[in-house]
């Protein structure tokens, strides 16, 4: 199994009684609320906490893109993981991912993406998600009735200007290019893999299948809750005559790992409380622009992660019930590896990503998490799967440009 | 396919003609006239000059009162808009000249040459579209709240980001009276609340398509060709279509005035229709 460290760099220093005061820490919470001096030691703290994912043996570290968002300060995922491309070795760069249909042309993550493959010599994972309705249609003014059909066009606009050594023109309808030729070309043939983050729709599961892609389910939810969603997409994959091969899944759980069980909640149960009331509160108005989801998603009664109903069922929930209920997975190196292989299991999943960094914990108890789960968890779980072919990991050359130290003398 | 709750429905189909049996028309009868790239469903009604209504995002069912008093002395068209309720073809309706062309396309197919022409919101929005790009075809014109113009100073609530509950206190004055919760009914059942916000997805997506996130797509350079005499209505309480909306309009259509109903909100053709009815028919017979 792969086992990779995700990021969402989230803002830790909202008021006491912000939840009370705002209604959204998306979309409209205001920047006044954002300290450029605080951040600045924030996203630098940020950087080492995925560095050190790195250097502690994670497969891959991940970042994601979020727009008008003091949950995930982030709305370039391409810098971090370009700043990540120099300082780290052996990781996959794992950006999950561009929203596709906010660039324009689109060609635009078709030359960042190549250029992030090029420079880490073959590291980089191409995540391209649709992006939620508070990033594309309320923070980026995208049109709901319309972003998907643009996003396909402009997934199928990048595939071809990777793919296509001669210069092509590109007539679509949201995007019209008479001469695409993008320089330079992705190091890894034909392309990065791909996987795309959804929150559960139909219609992803068939394309990320057709497409031979992985699935990426970001919950915020846990394993349990988790569950009904990825049944429904292997049960989606047996009937398309898709093989089950774990490796086309992915799945982001929160962890925390301490020395024992009691230990874990004290240390981390602030933070998980930080991350679950302020930075998930969300205002219902912006959870869904009308049309986001299509009429087939809203039939099959899928709901936004986010919004009122999602925030009430996790209303009033104590360490105990979010640890119960799979929110967090959390303890004891013991008790985290068992949990965490009957979630792997459960879920059917080979890329999992870890949220290590939960909400308001500062850089030493992320460090002290990431440690934990590296050196006492991760070689118990790391096995899992081995019997299956990963086809959709990165294939780094081997003989990767050393990031070289600067002459003493500045000659 | 979705019922109006009134009975005795003529039913018939135009293909890019109206049907004349020279006989006076009284009910609402539902025909189906073929409009270029869309099927539209038309409720028609009444007897004498010909009035098409054009409804907005919200409330459009059923067959409204103020509509009724009109077909008294109108020969009444109301279609419902291509992607609401059960109608395709809004797919290949791309943008506001796509949606204008279709509408001229629906007058061919009603065979009126140059009818009355009235709107509320998105609905008079098409409508000065098409008396902007088509000044000859339309008579006289009634825009009431209508869509298509931004003031920065009065943005008006973002009813797309209004959740479901909040709509009826959004649009109605009085969201507790009859008319307020037979127009938005609460669901019975959570069923009940997931048809309800498919319908509303559905309904509202239509009208994203062409104004989200700000309504501004150019109508503000083409009201100067209307040639028609225009009616403009405001309400005083219309979070959505603030009054100063009224100004801008009639100072933008060469021949225009502007009423401002007092103590009124959004959907007052819902909940003042003997007021609305008498105005636009008093309008209309000036």
């Amino acid at each position: 199994m792969n086992i990779s460290w995700f990021h969402l760099m989230p803002y830790r220093l909202l008021p006491d009684d912000f939840e009370k005061r705002y209604r959204s820490v998306w979309v409209d919470v205001p920047s006044h609320l954002f300290d450029p001096r605080e951040a600045h030691h924030l996203y630098n703290e940020f950087l080492d906490e995925l560095e050190y994912a790195d250097q502690a043996g994670f497969d891959g570290i991940c970042v994601n893109e979020h727009h008008n968002n003091a949950y995930g300060i982030m709305p370039s995922p391409n810098l971090m993981a370009a700043m990540l491309a120099r300082r780290t070795s052996n990781a996959a760069l794992i950006v999950l991912g561009n929203s596709l249909a906010l660039y324009n042309p689109p060609i635009r993550v078709a030359e960042e993406f190549a250029m992030l493959d090029v420079a880490s010599g073959g590291r980089l994972v191409a995540g391209f998600p649709v992006g939620t309705s508070m990033d594309t249609n309320f923070a980026y003014g995208q049109n709901p009735a319309t972003l998907r059909k643009k996003y396909y066009e402009a997934h199928d606009l990048v595939i071809r200007a990777w793919t296509e050594p001669e210069p092509f023109a590109f007539n679509g309808k949201h995007t019209q290019i008479r001469y695409v030729n993008i320089w330079p070309r992705p190091l890894q043939d034909p392309h990065p893999p791909v996987w795309i983050p959804g929150g559960g729709s139909v219609e992803t599961w068939e394309w990320t299948s057709r497409m031979d892609y992985v699935y990426c389910y970001l919950s915020y939810s846990g394993y349990k809750h988790g569950t009904r969603v990825m049944n429904g997409f292997w049960n989606e994959m047996e009937k398309l005559g898709v093989d089950d091969n774990p490796y086309r899944a992915g799945f982001l759980q929160l962890v925390a790992v301490s020395e024992t069980d009691e230990r874990a909640e004290e240390e981390y149960g602030p933070h998980v409380d930080y991350f679950y009331k302020k930075n998930l509160h969300v205002y219902e108005g912006f959870a869904d622009a009308p049309g986001y989801r299509t009429l087939k998603t809203m039939r099959k009664g899928v709901k936004s992660q986010v919004g009122s109903s999602a925030s009430r069922k996790r209303q009033g929930l104590t360490w105990k019930e979010y640890v119960e209920e799979g929110y967090v997975i959390a303890g004891s190196p013991k008790t985290v590896v068992e949990n965490l292989r009957r979630a792997a299991e459960g879920l059917r999943v080979g890329q999992l990503m870890v949220l290590l960094q939960i909400g308001s914990m500062p850089k030493d108890l992320t460090i002290k998490n990431t440690r934990l789960f590296a050196e006492q968890v991760m070689p118990h779980v790391h096995d899992m799967w081995d019997e299956y072919e990963d086809r959709w990991w990165p294939k780094p050359i081997d003989d990767r440009a050393p990031v070289a130290s600067l002459p003493a003398d500045g000659a | 396919m979705h019922e109006p709750p009134w009975g005795g429905l003529r039913k018939s189909r135009l293909h890019g003609e109206c049907e004349d049996d020279g006989a006076q028309m009284t009910g609402p009868a539902q025909l189906t006239v073929d409009a270029g790239p869309a099927t539209a469903r038309v409720t028609k009604a009444g007897g004498g000059a010909p009035l098409v209504y054009l409804h907005g995002p919200f409330g459009h069912r059923g067959w409204p009162a103020f509509l009724d008093r009109l077909s008294e002395s109108f020969t009444v068209y109301a279609p419902v808009h291509p992607g609401f309720d059960e109608t395709v073809g809004i797919e290949s309706i791309d943008d506001i000249l796509d949606l204008t062309l279709y509408h001229v396309d629906l007058l061919d197919g009603l065979r009126l040459e140059r009818p009355h022409l009235a709107g509320h919101h998105f609905g008079a929005m098409i409508a000065a579209e098409i008396a902007a790009i088509n000044p000859h075809r339309v008579d006289r014109l009634v825009l009431a709240s209508p869509a298509g113009l931004w003031l920065d100073d009065a943005p008006g609530v973002d009813y797309f980001a209004t959740p479901a509950e909040e709509l009826r206190a959004l649009l109605f004055s009085d969201p507790d009276s009859h008319v307020a919760s037979s127009a938005m009914p609460e669901p019975a059942d959570e069923e009940e609340r997931e048809e309800q916000s498919i319908e509303r997805s559905r309904a509202l997506s239509t009208v994203a398509k062409f104004l989200w996130p700000i309504p501004d797509k150019g109508l503000a350079k083409r009201l100067r060709r209307i040639r028609s005499r225009t009616l403009v209505t405001v309400a005083e309480g219309d979070p959505v279509v603030p009054p100063e909306y009224g100004e801008a309009f009639a100072d933008a259509i060469p021949d225009c005035r502007l009423s401002t109903l007092g103590g009124a909100g959004h959907l007052y053709p819902l909940e003042r229709p003997d007021e609305f009815a008498r105005l636009i028919a008093q309008f209309l017979r000036s």
